[in-house]
């Protein structure tokens, strides 16, 4: 099943897309982790990259640096082919957090800056002042192997954010967080987005996901399910009502509905989830719930994202 | 590759030059090493200075001048002389073959010794045989001023019982070259292996590789680590050779130029020739406990030469093996710098040698390069060689 949100739809397209991916396939011998994926994010937006265990998240964010080689498609970035000279101005947070664990991190943070074509004292300036920033004051010549995991986890940070990336790719960044490390995360994400920085992150906390994303992508077996705005999707693609009636638990009264107005999808504990038809008037739904008896609740229903990603990846989801 | 890619690689060859540069491990190996080379340079010169006086034998001519010239060499080489009278040639010489004499001089006509050392520029230079021969042949000049004037020269000439070979001295110079060429390839490429499999087990080279190309990692590693090897290198060189010539060491003496610089160019082949496969065997792990699996096979031919050079520095004549050994690219590091310094093989043959290495050096770099290029990124279970040198990755 695939949901596309009014926003994404051609025709309605909003800001120029800043990262395209267009037709992402590759193969590991016989398991297939992307296959034709397709989506693009657009520019200053915090952008969620969601998807089961091995939908191909990983996969697609390694594609974007050329760290993993593509059977097919092609990666843009504000319309052009990524080069090599552009993706030095992406900033990347794996999954599977890489720093050297001996290194001071001061040097380690300078060391980074300069491979994405700074000079040693602004990488260095840069590294003191993320260090600041990410509350590390006082710890610059410690080795990465003497911080907690969160204070590793924020260097790590820092390393994707060292020189000021137009993208910033990050992988799981909230994984093993603790609230006030999330609260940092969200914030500097948030930060970097009103700056004009396009950020993609992948996440499994869908509620936090809901949260700070705009719009989000959901991937499953390596092609996308659903994508775009958080709001659309959660309204779905056509328009929900909520209705209870006093004296009916079984919903009774909407069976009567006609087909042309709405449709039942569900009845929980009384409540009555109806599916609008395209273009009808929700006041002739009220008209009927009135007729029924004492209306005891009227509103248009949205669902949350875990409900629209359980909804599209099926059985996979996780519990 | 232009000056950004040489720019960025340089980056990398920094920080393993300063990371390694003043770890402890580096400064402490550096010591012990400098310890070893001081210990064996002047050890041996101590005890050469009590060395037991040499019986030298002597046949015909005025006894008396010819004690007088015996002693007078003895007083130039620093060595003490006692001399026996042999009542011939014949006697003499069984003598030699027995140990009971170490050199024989015979009328005014010739100086006999066991064996004739071919290392030196001017015949045995420095040794008693020769000093005799030196001062037996003025004594014979002076003798026969007028008539024969100084028509042969004034030095006797020198002949040795069984064939020539290099001195034992060389022959420890040449010891000394490869165990210092062995050494350094193994210690600085288990270090490359253990670098790169720390880089791809803890996914840093994911956040690297976002920036750079494999082989700007690989070269910029290497590189580093390689100046690191060479400066060590270099500064067990100055010592041995500064402290040779203090204390007089015998082991310098034998320091031919041909050597060290044979010596010197085998090290950086053999470096250069080793560094890019133990970075392509530490790509094949994800653990770096499992380093020291993939990285034997690349050193058993180091193995191999580094035992046979033994028999060739204490055996007079290399083994047919040990010779083809020394032309083929992954043993001559080793193998050459010993057949050289062993006199068994000539200059001419040791450059053709070094050209091989050189060529096999582009081909070991290339094919390393694909390895790395296509094993860093690969996590899971170790990479199989032949997943990676297929036609295309899979």
């Amino acid at each position: 099943m695939t949901v596309t949100s009014a926003a994404a739809r051609p025709g309605t397209a909003p800001r120029r897309a800043s990262l395209e991916l267009i037709g992402l396939s590759r193969r590991f011998g016989s398991v297939v982790a992307l296959d034709g994926l397709t989506f693009s994010v657009p520019p200053g937006q915090v952008f969620g990259f969601l998807g089961p265990n091995g939908a191909g998240k990983t996969t697609a964010m390694r594609a974007i640096f050329g760290v993993v080689a593509l059977d097919a498609g092609e990666v843009r970035w504000q319309g052009e082919p990524v080069t090599e000279q552009a993706r030095r101005g992406f900033g990347y947070m794996p999954e599977e957090r890489g720093l050297y664990p001996g290194m001071q991190i001061l040097d380690q943070l300078e060391y980074l800056g300069r491979l994405h074509d700074m000079t040693a004292s602004s990488a260095r300036g840069a590294a003191q002042s993320w260090i600041t920033r990410l509350g590390l004051a006082g710890r610059e010549s410690a080795k990465l192997e003497a911080l907690s995991h969160g204070n590793q986890q924020r260097v790590q940070l820092a390393a994707a954010l060292m020189h000021d990336p137009e993208l910033l790719v990050l992988d799981e960044p909230f994984a093993g967080l603790d609230p006030g490390g999330v609260d940092d995360m969200t914030e500097i994400l948030a930060e970097r987005a009103r700056a004009g920085v396009t950020v993609l992150f992948s996440s499994h906390q869908l509620d936090l996901v809901e949260h700070i994303c705009e719009a989000v992508a959901i991937i499953h077996r390596g092609q996308v399910v659903a994508q775009g705005a958080v709001s659309a999707l959660e309204r779905g693609d056509r328009l929900r009502l909520a209705v209870r009636v006093a004296g009916d638990p079984d919903g009774d009264w909407a069976r009567q509905l006609d087909p042309q107005v709405a449709s039942v999808e569900q009845v929980k504990s009384g409540t009555v989830l109806l599916v609008l038809a395209p273009g009808a008037d929700s006041q002739r739904v009220l008209d009927a719930a009135r007729a029924a008896g004492a209306v005891e609740h009227f509103s248009f229903a949205t669902r949350r994202l875990s409900e629209v990603f359980r909804d599209v990846v099926g059985e996979d989801a996780p519990s | 590759m232009n000056r950004r890619w040489f720019r960025l690689t340089a980056i990398v060859a920094e920080r393993e030059i300063r990371q390694r540069g003043r770890s402890r491990a580096f400064a402490i190996s550096t010591i012990v090493l400098l310890l070893v080379v001081a210990a064996g340079v002047t050890i041996p010169a101590i005890l050469a200075h009590n060395a037991k006086p040499q019986r030298v034998g002597i046949v015909g001519g005025p006894a008396a001048s010819m004690t007088e010239i015996m002693q007078e060499a003895g007083r130039l080489t620093g060595t003490g002389v006692t001399v026996v009278a042999e009542p011939s040639v014949a006697a003499g010489e069984a003598a030699l073959r027995s140990g009971q004499l170490d050199v024989l001089l015979v009328d005014d006509t010739e100086v006999v010794v066991k064996q004739v050392a071919i290392a030196g520029s001017n015949g045995s230079g420095g040794t008693l045989a020769s000093a005799i021969a030196d001062v037996a042949g003025l004594s014979k000049l002076l003798g026969e001023l007028p008539p024969g004037a100084a028509a042969s020269g004034v030095t006797l000439p020198v002949r040795g019982l069984t064939p020539p070979s290099a001195s034992l001295s060389r022959r420890l110079t040449g010891l000394f070259t490869v165990v210092l060429v062995w050494v350094l390839i193994s210690a600085y490429g288990s270090q490359i292996a253990m670098g790169v499999g720390e880089e791809k087990s803890n996914r840093i080279v994911e956040v690297i590789l976002a920036s750079i190309r494999p082989v700007q990692l690989l070269v910029g590693k290497v590189s580093g680590i390689g100046v690191l090897a060479l400066a060590q290198a270099a500064l067990m060189v100055a010592t041995f050779l500064g402290l040779g010539a203090a204390v007089g060491s015998s082991l310098v003496h034998g320091a031919a130029p041909g050597i060290v610089i044979t010596g010197a160019v085998f090290l950086v082949l053999g470096y250069a020739f080793y560094c890019t496969a133990f970075a392509a065997a530490g790509s094949l792990v994800s653990r770096q406990s499992d380093v020291g699996t993939v990285i034997l096979p690349v050193q058993i031919p180091l193995i191999l030469a580094y035992t046979l050079s033994y028999t060739v520095i204490y055996a007079s004549g290399a083994s047919t093996f040990y010779r083809v050994l020394g032309f083929l690219p992954p043993t001559a590091p080793v193998a050459m710098p010993v057949l050289y310094a062993a006199g068994d093989v000539p200059a001419w043959q040791a450059a053709i040698s070094a050209a091989g290495v050189a060529v096999g050096t582009v081909w070991m770099a290339r094919t390393a390069a694909t390895i790395y290029g296509r094993s860093i990124l690969r996590t899971g279970s170790r990479v199989r060689l032949r997943q990676v040198l297929g036609r295309a990755p899979t």
